[in-house]
């Protein structure tokens, strides 16, 4: 009896099925009081089912759920919340036109229904002060960073009186110092005796923030156990259901050079500066790994590459032939992948087909089309493969690829890209977003590519990832390489001080 | 408190699926507004008898309805062809109408054989409507303008221009009829075994089968269609997005436009130009192609079926029945295709009797 006192929420037994697909399948959750309570599971293992079913947006098919000890179900986000439980979901749901204070009325059934500006702004720095978290509540949400719109988000939700925060991959969308804030404010709301519930698939991040931690895996219940003490490792072989060999393959190879930049400049989409007289060269059958705080010019970089953005002066050639000023299609057309950083937005056309977005790069090949005409078959021919190379999970060809989870549309976007890198890929942030096993897919189909002479040029703002794949490494700051470095001397700290501006972590 | 069903959203909507949705919304409009019929104390079989025998009854009221489809059919294909790239021409009246009014410009000026004169008009006109489309389509290829506000503006345009050369300097000073140009003596020919029908009714479904190949089995299909989808993702792939847009808006206006000429010298009665010209056509083929869905063997059904409920609404007119009724019919009609268009969407399922059951043990 003791314990149960304790428990903020018990979920028993809960399953639920979409479609005739299993996605939970009788699962426990103890959410303790004063607790920050990780849940931890690849993509569709079933954590955001599950905290759906808690937040009341998914009613579950079979099982109970107990807040401080009474049975509860509930029809509607509002009555979850009621009964204490909200969610911040990884996708704001704010108004970026309207005011902090206004966001943070929206729709509470406490707001009356006429209200000044001055009237909200006060009732806003209420609720602030009450929780102990601050934004500015005359800003509008737009100019707010993403760090504060989420605290915008966690305040809107703290406000209606929830004793229980489900946080879904929070720190997905954050820049490191955010998510340090962000953890800042989440030990202060445990201390204060509320409960956080923590979805994500990062290890290390789970490992430290978290005081339990619960692995789903498929839809089950896998286990529950202290954080204290675990490791990243057994904690992946606990959500993948396998050991996973995460090394890479290094080897010095002396190939010719196939992207050579030399002296470039150019201009982000604010025309501003950002690129500031980059010289480069990438060779067959190496990875370059570009390391750097995001907004560094390496997204600049990787467009004027592949002919997505001009240059000011400079030249760039891939394997001898000046692209300085050329066409997307006419780079591409020299053997270039790219995985661009924006998969969703400039990568794919989330509302066609599978098939559509999959013969992108290749429509106009022989095997594809005569003249005019598309070959329907081939087409079809085509996708299957493609769909069956990247292990893409999708129920049909013809569906939607926006409908496909973030990951399988990763993994089609990375493997047509894969399919017409001959000679030079370019990966804006490959693996960001998905999970342990899609991560280590993507890396080796990067490996592969590299082995068969490929020359790949790969950004990341994940330090670790960049020093785990690449063989030689360029630190980039505000738009120019500050050194490279060979395998041999790779150096975290050394990297690290250069990705800050600090000459003296120059390699010699 | 909790339903036994519940709606749940398809992953995949299949053609076959929407179609009927679509047909079985327009069946439950037409349910309705004779529902509708009986509050106003009209007996709505009878009504329904009275419009099947008008259509169906006579060889007359079937070519009644073709000779109504043309310009809707022309307008609507246009506009679907914009709408594939997601691009909204609501302007196709106006086009339409620049079109009339550069074949009669050529059509009673002009002094040449009537074959030669046809074709001169065709091709003035396609090109009159390109043109009236040109500045929307450069002013959002080049800088982003929402097309749906300039396009739709340009019709005021076209129609006081319109109404210019009707009521001045193009006046048929000869006719009793004050408002409208001299009439184009170069006709279309009737379409074989039929009296009121020009062969300009073969144009529309020329264009809508040429449509529906080069969108199933073309390139150029395939990247408009992908611009639609995502502009950024096509000139990632290396598609001239802005070019593309500027070519479809330009065709768009110039099938309009060739609706106008179509219209001109192959309708009965409607060989000179005037205010009344347009019967709102343009709007006509945007409800079509948007209950179409874009799809050109949808264009020809649902223009048809548009088309006949025009044609039935005329014809009740003379049967007393007010113009307004018939408005609020072809409105409900309307609204059971477009309900229907999203239930196919979504499926009924069962909600498990387990969890309703716990429900009632709930706010204990």
């Amino acid at each position: 009896m003791g314990e149960s006192i304790n428990l903020a929420v018990e979920a028993k037994g809960i399953s639920k099925s979409f479609g005739g697909v299993l996605a939970l399948d009788n699962v426990n959750l103890e959410l303790r009081k004063g607790e920050v309570h990780a849940l931890l599971g690849e993509n569709g293992a079933g954590k955001t089912t599950l905290s759906n079913i808690l937040a009341g947006l998914y009613r579950a098919d079979g099982g109970t759920v107990l807040v401080d000890g009474a049975e509860r179900e509930f029809h509607s986000p509002s009555q979850a919340i009621e009964a204490g439980i909200g969610m911040v979901h990884q996708h704001f749901r704010l108004v970026p036109p309207m005011t902090v204070a206004e966001n943070l009325h929206l729709g509470s059934p406490d707001t009356p229904a006429i209200v000044s500006q001055k009237k909200l702004v006060a009732s806003a720095r209420r609720m602030m002060d009450e929780i102990g978290l601050e934004v500015d509540p005359t800003a509008r949400v737009w100019q707010l960073s993403v760090g504060e719109q989420q605290r915008v988000e966690i305040l809107r939700v703290l406000a209606r009186g929830a004793k229980v925060l489900i946080l879904d991959e929070p720190t997905a969308v954050l820049t490191a110092q955010e998510a340090k804030d962000l953890f800042v404010v989440i030990r202060r709301l445990v201390a204060g005796g509320r409960t956080v519930v923590f979805i994500s698939h990062k290890l290390n991040e789970v490992i430290e923030i978290s005081d339990r931690i619960t692995v789903l895996r498929g839809g089950k219940h896998v286990v529950t156990r202290d954080a204290a003490g675990a490791t990243p490792r057994e904690l992946a072989r606990l959500m993948t259901g396998e050991e996973l060999d995460n090394s890479v393959e290094h080897r010095t190879v002396d190939g010719s050079v196939v992207l050579d930049l030399i002296d470039v400049f150019a201009r982000n989409h604010r025309g501003i500066e950002a690129l500031h007289g980059v010289n480069l060269q990438v060779r067959s059958g190496e990875i370059l790994g570009i390391a750097g705080v995001s907004g560094n010019g390496q997204t600049e970089l990787s467009e004027v590459v592949t002919g997505l953005r001009r240059t000011q002066s400079g030249s760039i050639s891939i394997a001898g032939t000046d692209v300085t000023g050329g066409t997307t299609r006419s780079i591409a057309e020299l053997g270039v992948g790219h995985i661009p950083e924006d998969r969703i937005g400039v990568g794919m056309a989330g509302s066609a087909s599978v098939k559509d977005n999959a013969i992108l790069r290749h429509y106009r090949s022989s095997e594809l089309s005569s003249g005019t005409r598309l070959k329907r078959g081939s087409v079809i021919d085509f996708a299957k493969r493609l769909v069956a190379a990247g292990r893409v999970q999708t129920r049909s060809i013809n569906m939607p690829a926006g409908q496909m989870s973030g990951g399988n549309q990763q993994r089609l976007v990375a493997k047509r890209e894969s399919m017409i890198a001959d000679r030079l890929l370019v990966a804006a942030h490959p693996t960001r977003g998905l999970d342990v096993l899609a991560t280590k897919e993507v890396q080796s189909a990067i490996v592969e590519r590299r082995d068969n002479g490929c020359a790949v040029l790969m950004i990341s703002d994940d330090l670790d990832e960049v020093m785990l794949m690449s063989d030689r490494i360029a630190v980039m700051y505000e738009g120019r390489v500050m050194g490279i470095f060979d395998r041999s001397q790779f150096d975290r700290e050394r990297i690290g001080m250069l990705m800050g501006g600090q000459v003296e972590g120059a390699p010699s | 408190m909790s339903l036994p069903f519940r709606f749940a959203r398809r992953l995949e909507v299949n053609n076959k699926r929407s179609t009927s949705y679509r047909i079985s919304g327009a069946i439950a409009g037409l349910v309705a507004s004779g529902l509708l019929l009986l509050l106003t104390s009209r007996n709505p079989i009878r009504l329904l008898g009275q419009s099947l025998d008008a259509i169906f009854g006579s060889q007359r009221g079937i070519e009644g309805v073709m000779v109504q489809s043309i310009p809707i059919l022309m307008c609507a294909i246009g506009v679907a062809l914009s709408l594939r790239m997601k691009i909204w021409n609501i302007g196709s009246d106006g086009q339409f109408l620049m079109g009339a009014f550069a074949a009669v410009g050529v059509g009673t000026k002009l002094d040449v054989p009537h074959w030669l004169l046809i074709i001169l008009m065709a091709l003035i006109a396609s090109i009159a409507g390109a043109a009236w489309i040109l500045i929307p389509a450069l002013a959002r290829a080049y800088w982003g303008v929402n097309e749906i506000i300039t396009t739709l503006l340009l019709n005021f345009v076209a129609l006081q221009l319109v109404l210019w050369s009707a009521l001045g300097f193009w006046r048929d000073k000869k006719s009793q009829v004050t408002q409208s140009t001299e009439a184009v003596q170069a006709v279309l020919p009737r379409f074989p075994g039929l009296d009121s029908v020009s062969i300009s009714f073969i144009v529309p479904i020329v264009l809508a089968v040429l449509f529906w190949f080069v969108f199933r089995s073309t390139r150029v299909g395939y990247e408009i269609d992908m611009i639609g989808g995502n502009a950024n993702a096509a000139e990632f792939a290396g598609i001239n997005v802005k070019r593309r847009i500027v070519t479809v808006m330009l065709l768009t206006g110039a099938i309009a436009g060739l609706g106008g000429m179509l219209q001109l010298t192959g309708a009965p009665g409607a060989q000179a130009l005037s205010g009344g010209f347009s019967n709102r056509f343009g709007l006509s083929g945007f409800i079509v192609a948007a209950l179409a869905g874009a799809s050109f063997a949808g264009v020809l059904v649902a223009g048809l079926f548009i088309s006949a409920m025009f044609y039935a609404g005329i014809a009740l007119q003379t049967k007393g029945l007010s113009v307004y009724i018939i408005f609020g019919i072809y409105g409900v009609v309307l609204v059971g295709i477009a309900v229907g268009e999203t239930m196919a969407r979504f499926r009924l399922t069962r909600t498990d009797p387990t969890s309703a059951a716990t429900t009632t043990g709930a706010s204990a």
